[in-house]
């Protein structure tokens, strides 16, 4: 089954892998994105993430249905982030995607993560070792039907 | 109008909270928002350009001509940098 999770405790890819295979997909691709403990040359101890639920939930399930509308085979995607504080080297977000053959898998794969970047109001703000803390800013997100946005 | 207004990220740390309250004139728009918010908040001027808003859980477009409600809540929303 698809799904989009917002969650706080830690993530398992061996489950959502298997909640989202099936005998109709030869193909199951997880991503999983891993806190990194370096950032332009400083050194990171943890990751907190943030979310405006209501709208990030939204975002993440219109990008698992518009991958499943554009399929042609079964497509199946599953989106699950975490929230709160995550530690270097720990799971903040899996991405599984089942289809029949591998090219839509890694192709569903690849823009979900894409989009998730531009589209979903999540946040992260950076520890750095020397106790530094900086809310990391990157894509604008841009109305549906905004003419006025760069 | 009472007007709740969620701030996330950095618009977070300049309240200094998760929700502030405002009260507009009936018929306000984002744009009276902004003005409102950023005479209380200084520092919001310089990002407000970035800022998303959305409107009752949905993004409006960056006109400012959005109509706001008594007890509407809007979302300041920095460009965004999950996964």
């Amino acid at each position: 089954m698809s799904h989009v999770e917002l969650v706080e405790t830690p993530l398992d890819p061996t489950s959502l892998e298997a909640s989202i295979a099936g005998p109709d997909c030869g193909a199951v691709l997880v991503f999983v994105g891993r806190v990194r403990n370096h950032h332009a040359g400083r050194s990171v101890e943890r990751l907190t993430y943030s979310a405006y639920r209501p709208l990030a939930l939204q975002a993440m399930q219109r990008i698992v249905d518009d991958l499943e509308s554009a399929a042609e085979g079964p497509l199946r995607a599953t989106i699950v982030h975490r929230l709160g504080d995550v530690e270097a080297g720990a799971a903040s977000v899996i991405i599984a995607v089942a289809s029949a053959h591998r090219a839509a898998a890694y192709d569903a794969s690849r823009e979900a993560l894409e989009r998730l970047k531009r589209e979903v109001p999540i946040w992260k703000r950076e520890h750095y070792a020397d106790g530094e803390a900086v809310w990391r800013e990157e894509e604008r997100l841009v109305a549906p039907d905004d003419a006025g946005a760069s | 109008m009472r007007i709740r207004v969620l701030g996330f990220a950095s618009v977070q740390d300049v309240f200094g909270e998760e929700e502030v309250t405002l009260e507009l004139e009936e018929g306000a728009t984002t744009a009276a928002l902004e003005k409102a918010l950023i005479a209380q908040y200084p520092m919001l001027a310089d990002t407000w350009p970035r800022l998303a808003i959305a409107v009752d859980g949905a993004l409006v477009p960056g006109d400012q001509q959005t109509l706001l409600s008594d007890g509407c809540e809007v979302a300041l929303l920095p460009p965004v940098s999950g996964g």
